[in-house]
């Protein structure tokens, strides 16, 4: 009864309902320093231990990404070494076959797996937010058709698809990839915001924005979705991270773009040149490592956000 | 007499079974200062009595009942005190401890426990669960206490067999009530029992209760914020205000005793709905409490805690002058209402819902030619029981649905012509929205939590008056000191969460009044407030009906309020409107029974009979 756990994107519920009084409390006056600080989501992200430890992870990954040039001892492509090599001090994970630094790849690679799992998430969360919010908000005979559009992506075996389009596409490259997870993977996204926005358009105050005069668009995405950006934010981090899977799946079925460096192609190469055979562990390992370290990262964070949206999971 | 308020009354009687020591309750989270829900509560209760707690929402009454019965979960935390059970300090027990206590002992039953039961399994099996847990009956006598038990709370046993989703609320409650006593406890902690049911059904589960426990003689603690339900049941009333236990009085003794402030400004804000003036010997008081603002500090009693927190202006004078703007309203009425000029004509409508079940469908008619009009300045109420059809013809009006047949015929007088509202569509409805504006009942769904006051009251402003942002703004400032938002820029920028449930309800009145409508629609508009904000707002609609001339359909089950804020009252029931007229004659010469029914089931504590103490 004291704690008023209503608000959605309410980043700080104020305990109890305060009497009438005009003065304010202490309490809210706190709240509204905290405000101006830092975003209160940011806060309760870094309050969830899980979502502290996947946010560091995930900073030490993007930290590889964006110095890459600066971190990685060689270039990826430079073939310059002797090639198969057992790890030493000058290649801390050994060479590859074709004679490059195992783990200056490894440090590329961060690059296209943070890129594919930004871009991906993004667009296929785009294309399912804005499907499944109309499909659910506009309910009747747009819902039937947005629906079967919904149903027709999730029944549809993606990863065939995604090989089928990659196959037989005449360009490569990491935009192609992009693209081909964006299309092939909003249909849970959409099913799950359609399905959220048919509990929240009953609410009260939407049926107050049709009085006031707010247009449909205007309703959906400046009146309800900020009231789900805890699950907008979720299905994107679910959507990266199922994005960066796909990547690596396409890249080790040789799929993926030979020119870029990516921990699939990397697993490709290792698995190509007989790794396990010639006991280059740390080869096929840190490729399969790192992909798991950042689905991981990616999957704690979604932790805390799940305490942003239900004020019950936040540990206080 | 002059009051030693928090103290526990001279117990000079028996042991009391449970009693509650110095009890603190404080909600400990890491990051935000500790919040003491409840501040050295001291209660005792008595075999076989009932002790009715009052509150506001917030006050802590409802931690202080989870705490005694050791329900309290973090972060609440019992920080200080004890709980009495039996002579034995139950705060110290633990989980298994207490486990064969619970039930059997100390039972409960929750604020909406109705939604308690679970619905997979049956009548039978919820009580069977219960009982078998604690004692060894076979099925067959588990049967037939379950029958007993059935018949206490006057259900038919055969009911039995039946899912919850297959029972009323009234009846879910009373299973949730016959549940509770399913073991013979001695102690029952009945937390808002009655709260969402509408009055008929509460008079009776009341008045049933007594019954019960007269027979069975356990003693109760019955949280609410209604006093007057409270009134009706409990033999000693405590008033808990911001964390403390500020009166402890017999019931008997409630209307005369020399009570704390803030119990004396609820006892008024009910004397307010009843129309009954402020009592002569608490009036002066009042009077005390509204010239000088911190008199009753110091002359009730010294160690009134927290009474620097009540502002006592606040309560305490809004009774007062409410008073004085009823008079003023009845002035009004002589002259204004008499324009007649119809702005909305409601003719003959009719409302039937078919729902398919199976193969078979079953039809509700949910309104039945019903006729009405709206005319300016003059608040009409429709007053009904839950399903009587008063919030579908509320729908009707509004365009949200649609007659099957019948005619709502809105003036519009600017442009000079007849609009049909069941026949609007798109942008001709949107249009017709702007004439005709709904005040919600739950303020606390009404406001978009994500956005500040500023944007709700801006959108109307901007989608149908055309304004520029800054502007807008301007105006939202200025609407928000018309409902006694002052001043304005203190709210303006505020979330919703972050004011008060009066202070929301006023923003849903100052965004309705935005496009400047000509008639207001609100459905039980007072229904989720606490009392004594209930008359602050009665008032607000008031003052705006008379100040805009705007025509007001005022939708509640609460036939005291249609009284003192309306002009007309048409009666339902079932769809069908039973009794129309003028609104004192209503109330006060009511032809048909069922408005009898209506106003008898009202808690009355001004009643003469009622002081069920004795």
């Amino acid at each position: 009864m004291a704690l008023d756990t209503r608000g959605f994107a309410v980043p700080d519920a104020t305990p109890s309902q305060k009497p009438e009084s005009p003065v304010e409390s202490p309490l809210q006056e706190e709240e509204r320093r905290s405000r101006v600080a830092a975003p209160g989501w940011l806060k309760i992200l870094w309050q969830n231990r899980k979502s502290r430890v996947g946010l560091a992870l995930l900073a030490i990954f993007a930290i590889l990404a964006i110095f890459a040039p600066v971190i990685a001892p060689y270039g990826p492509h430079d073939t310059q070494f002797f090639p198969s090599e057992q790890p030493s001090s000058a290649h801390w994970l050994g060479t590859t076959q074709a004679g490059e630094d195992i783990l200056s790849q490894l440090i590329w690679g961060a690059r296209t797996s943070l890129l594919v799992g930004l871009f991906a998430g993004f667009f296929s969360t785009v294309i399912g937010l804005v499907i499944g919010m109309i499909a659910g908000y506009a309910g009747g005979w747009i819902d039937d058709i947005l629906s079967f559009f919904i149903n027709l992506a999730l029944v549809i075996p993606t990863l065939p698809l995604m090989i089928t389009l990659s196959a037989y596409s005449q360009i490569t490259g990491i935009a192609f990839i992009i693209f081909v997870i964006s299309v092939t993977g909003w249909g849970w996204g959409a099913r799950v915001k359609r399905s959220q926005i048919i509990t929240l358009r009953e609410r009260d105050y939407i049926t107050a924005s049709l009085f006031a005069g707010d247009s449909m668009v205007r309703i959906v995405f400046r009146e309800i979705m900020p009231n789900m950006m805890s699950l907008v934010v979720a299905s994107f981090i679910g959507a990266a991270g199922a994005a960066i899977g796909s990547e690596a799946g396409l890249a080790f079925l040789g799929l993926g773009d030979p020119m870029t460096v990516s921990w699939g192609t990397m697993l490709n190469w290792a698995n190509n040149s007989g790794a396990m055979l010639t006991g280059q562990w740390a080869w096929l390992v840190a490729p399969g490592l790192a992909l798991a370290l950042l689905i991981t990262s990616l999957t704690l964070i979604n932790f805390g956000v799940d305490a942003i949206s239900n004020p019950h999971l936040r540990e206080e | 007499m002059a009051g030693s308020p928090p103290n526990p009354p001279a117990s000079a009687g028996p042991q009391p079974v449970f009693a509650v020591r110095d009890l603190d309750v404080t909600y400990l989270t890491k990051y935000r200062p500790p919040f003491q829900a409840v501040k050295k509560a001291t209660l005792e209760i008595a075999p076989g009595e009932i002790v009715g707690l009052v509150g506001e929402s917030g006050s802590g009454k409802s931690t202080l009942g989870n705490a005694a019965i050791h329900l309290i979960e973090p972060p609440g935390t019992i920080t200080g005190g004890s709980v009495l059970f039996d002579g034995q300090d139950i705060t110290r027990y633990t989980e298994d401890q207490m486990r064969p206590l619970r039930w059997k002992e100390i039972a409960t039953v929750f604020q909406s426990s109705m939604n308690s039961l679970n619905p997979v399994i049956n009548i039978e099996r919820q009580f069977q669960d219960a009982i078998q847990a604690h004692t060894g009956m076979s099925d067959a006598e588990c049967r037939t206490r379950i029958a007993e038990l059935l018949e206490m709370v006057t259900i038919d046993p055969s009911f039995m067999r039946f899912f919850p989703h297959e029972l009323s609320g009234g009846m879910k409650q009373r299973v949730a009530i016959a549940l509770a006593l399913a073991l013979d406890p001695t102690f029952v902690l009945l937390d808002e029992p009655t709260t969402g049911l509408d009055v008929v059904v509460q008079k009776s589960i009341l008045r049933n209760l007594k019954e019960i426990q007269r027979t069975h003689g356990f003693s109760v603690l019955f949280i609410s914020h209604d006093l007057g339900a409270i009134m009706e049941i409990a033999d000693r009333v405590i008033v808990m205000y911001n964390g403390e236990l500020v009166d402890t009085q017999p019931t008997s003794h409630l209307l005369t005793a020399n009570l704390h402030p803030y119990s004396r400004s609820l006892l008024n804000a009910y004397r307010e709905l009843w129309g009954v003036p402020p009592d002569a010997t608490t009036s002066a008081m009042v009077d005390a409490v509204a010239s000088h603002q911190d008199v009753p500090v110091t002359t009730v009693d010294a160690h009134v805690p927290g009474e620097e927190a009540i502002a006592p202006t606040d309560h305490a004078v809004a009774a007062e002058e409410s008073d004085l703007e009823r008079r003023k309203r009845d002035r009004r009425r002589a002259g204004v209402a008499g324009s007649g000029e119809v702005v909305l004509d409601v003719r003959d409508i009719v409302k039937t819902y078919t729902r398919r079940r199976g193969f078979t469908s079953t039809t509700v008619d949910a309104v039945q030619h019903v006729s009405f009009r709206l005319e300016r300045g003059k608040i009409t109420a429709l007053v009904g029981q839950s399903g009587s059809g008063k919030s579908t013809i509320g729908r009707l009006v509004t365009g949200v649905e649609r007659a099957d047949s019948g005619a709502v015929t809105f003036t519009d007088s600017q442009a000079k012509r007849m609009v049909d509202v069941g026949a609007l569509k798109g942008r001709a409805l949107k249009n017709y929205r702007r004439h005709a504006q709904l005040v919600f009942q739950d303020p606390y769904s009404a406001l978009n939590p994500a956005h500040t006051i500023a944007h709700s009251l801006m959108r109307p402003l901007r989608n149908y008056r055309k304004m520029g942002a800054g502007q807008a703004r301007a105006e939202a400032m200025a609407m928000l000191e018309q409902v006694g938002l002052t001043p304005a820029d203190r709210f303006i920028d505020k979330y919703p969460h972050q004011v008060s449930g009066g202070q929301r309800q006023r923003v849903v009145v100052a965004r309705a009044l935005a496009p400047q409508p000509e008639i207001l629609i609100a459905d039980e508009p007072t229904s989720m407030l606490d009392v004594s904000i209930r008359a602050e707002i009665l008032e607000l609609l008031n003052d705006l009906v008379r100040d805009h001339n705007l025509a007001m359909l005022y939708i509640t089950h609460d036939l005291l309020s249609a009284r003192i804020l309306s002009d007309e009252i048409l009666v339902l029931n079932k769809g069908r409107v039973v009794e129309s007229g003028i609104a004192e004659q209503v109330i006060e010469d009511p032809q048909d029974d069922y408005t009898e029914l209506l106003l008898a089931s009202i808690p009355n504590p001004f009643a003469p009979a009622a002081s069920p103490a004795d």
